[in-house]
């Protein structure tokens, strides 16, 4: 499973690259910008600007490997293509490009499917990238102490703490049990796989369950109410950064509207 | 059925957000209530929303622009009511986006509300429906979290079919969409129904006070036990 272990990197890199111990408000601020500028602007030029801006960020400052961004960005882009594909093949209205007959039916390729399908497909991944740069750059105990500062309410950032806990002893549990499973020849047959797996769900349930009970006697114990306190020691946002990312949207904005009529085709 | 990053262009996924987070609150609001009247809730609430993180994030690829998948909503609209889950499951999806890049910030209010709100209030109402029709738990279980996964697919196929439309109409669009994906999810959602069925029994037996006093099923006391035989 190439694919998950990939992911699993992923939080590596959040927290050993070089922009890790820097402000995650100035990192946040100029993804989150970054992102919703590229999204909604019309314009396909914009998400071009902020995937080259992103990446030169992510491989020169942050120094993630050129191979491991490929390899994250690979797996969404053959998703992204084939549906692209689909769209610019199957969707779309208005004045045709082509029109194959077919015995049965009428397929007709229309220009504007294919102008959807490329700008959706450029969106995309300008998006990709900011979101890429945030997780890369940024932990997420990081972004939740962000989050938390920023006021959102203290029981959602404590519930996210606590599932964020959770799925971890989810696969811990899950894997200790498929382990014993198949030591004990569990898994030796069909029938016998599939009683294994049933018994292994509905106890990995009630397991996992009983140790987050278990943990909150043990916080309990020690004086939790309700707040999961950790050492905050980011540094303060440079004003220099926020300024040059205020600067940098400044000028997506004003890209978005001089190639405004820019079309795809 | 999380839609990728990006997929949705402005100004749908602001639409989508404007409607997820109204309901968002209200579960919020919901769920600090119930923490603070009963605070052994919480790993209960905390591994519901583990298990709809591990059971969405199971997913099969699909050419929509999003994936396939079972969703985990319908159980924990069960058990810890539909407002709470539309909480869980935006936790969820921010997770989902920031630790697999598996759906995304900008449509994460349409991922919200296909399988946080949508799914799950419907899964909701069927399991209500089901217990007033004196249905068994385990048929109410099964078609609450089957039909509600079913309808959250229903709801992205509309929410795709609303930005790429075809010749014919939104609605050739919508059933273009629904029918890519109904091909994995059909199987899916029954294979979810099921393990829904098994986890809540197994919930039943060995949580049963705190569901009881979560007043998700009725423990028999020894009065009405000749009324109400116990499930188990």
């Amino acid at each position: 499973m190439a694919h998950s272990e990939l992911y699993a990197q992923i939080d590596r890199y959040a927290y050993i690259n070089p922009l890790a111990k820097t402000s995650p408000v100035t990192k946040m601020l100029f993804a989150l910008s970054a992102l919703i500028i590229s999204v909604s602007s019309p314009s396909p030029v914009v998400p071009i600007i902020v995937f080259a801006a992103t990446t030169i960020l992510l491989l020169r400052l942050a120094k993630i490997p050129v191979h491991f961004y490929l390899d994250m960005l690979a797996y969404p882009t053959v998703m992204l293509a084939l549906s692209c594909l689909i769209i610019a093949l199957f969707f779309g209205t208005g004045e045709p490009l082509t029109q194959i007959a077919f015995p049965w039916f009428m397929w007709t390729i229309f220009k504007s499917g294919i102008a959807l399908s490329v700008a959706t497909f450029l969106r995309v991944e300008g998006a990709l990238s900011c979101l890429f740069f945030l997780v890369l750059t940024t932990s997420i105990t990081d972004i939740f102490i962000t989050l938390r500062r920023a006021r959102v309410p203290k029981v959602l950032v404590e519930m996210a703490l606590l599932i964020y806990r959770y799925i971890f002893v989810f696969i811990e549990v899950a894997e200790k049990m498929n382990t014993a499973q198949k030591l004990r020849l569990g898994h030796s047959g069909w029938m016998r796989r599939i009683r294994s797996l049933a018994l292994l769900s509905g106890n990995l349930f009630i397991r996992t369950l009983e140790q987050g009970e278990r943990t909150l006697t043990a916080m309990n114990a020690r004086g939790y109410d309700g707040n999961i306190r950790v050492l905050e020691d980011q540094p303060p946002a440079k004003k220099t950064a926020l300024a040059g990312i205020i600067i940098f949207d400044i000028m997506l904005v004003l890209a978005a509207y001089l190639t405004l009529n820019t079309g795809v085709l | 059925m999380h839609i990728m990053e990006g997929f949705l262009p402005h100004p749908w996924w602001e639409i989508w957000f404007a409607i997820a987070l109204p309901i968002v609150a209200y579960g919020v609001y919901r769920l600090s209530k119930l923490t603070k009247k009963i605070p052994e809730a919480k790993p209960l609430l905390a591994l519901m929303g583990a298990f709809i993180f591990v059971l969405s994030a199971l997913k099969l690829p699909s050419v929509t622009g999003s994936s396939s998948h079972p969703t985990g909503a319908g159980l924990a609209a069960v058990v810890v009511g539909p407002g709470i889950t539309s909480v869980l499951s935006i936790i969820v999806l921010i997770f989902q986006a920031l630790l697999l890049a598996h759906g995304g910030l900008t449509t994460l209010g349409a991922n919200t509300f296909s399988m946080g709100i949508v799914g799950p209030f419907v899964a909701y109402a069927i399991w209500i429906a089901a217990k007033k029709v004196r249905l068994p738990t385990s048929v109410g279980i099964f078609l609450a979290a089957a039909i509600g996964d079913l309808v959250t697919y229903v709801v992205t196929s509309a929410q795709l079919a609303l930005v790429f439309p075809t010749a014919g109409g939104f609605f050739d669009a919508f059933l273009t969409f629904g029918s890519i994906f109904a091909v994995t999810q059909v199987p899916l959602a029954i294979g979810e129904g099921l393990l829904a069925v098994v986890l809540f029994d197994f919930l039943a037996k060995y949580k049963g006070q705190l569901l009881s006093a979560m007043k998700v099923i009725k423990l028999p006391t020894p009065a009405s036990t000749h009324k109400e035989p116990k499930q188990q």
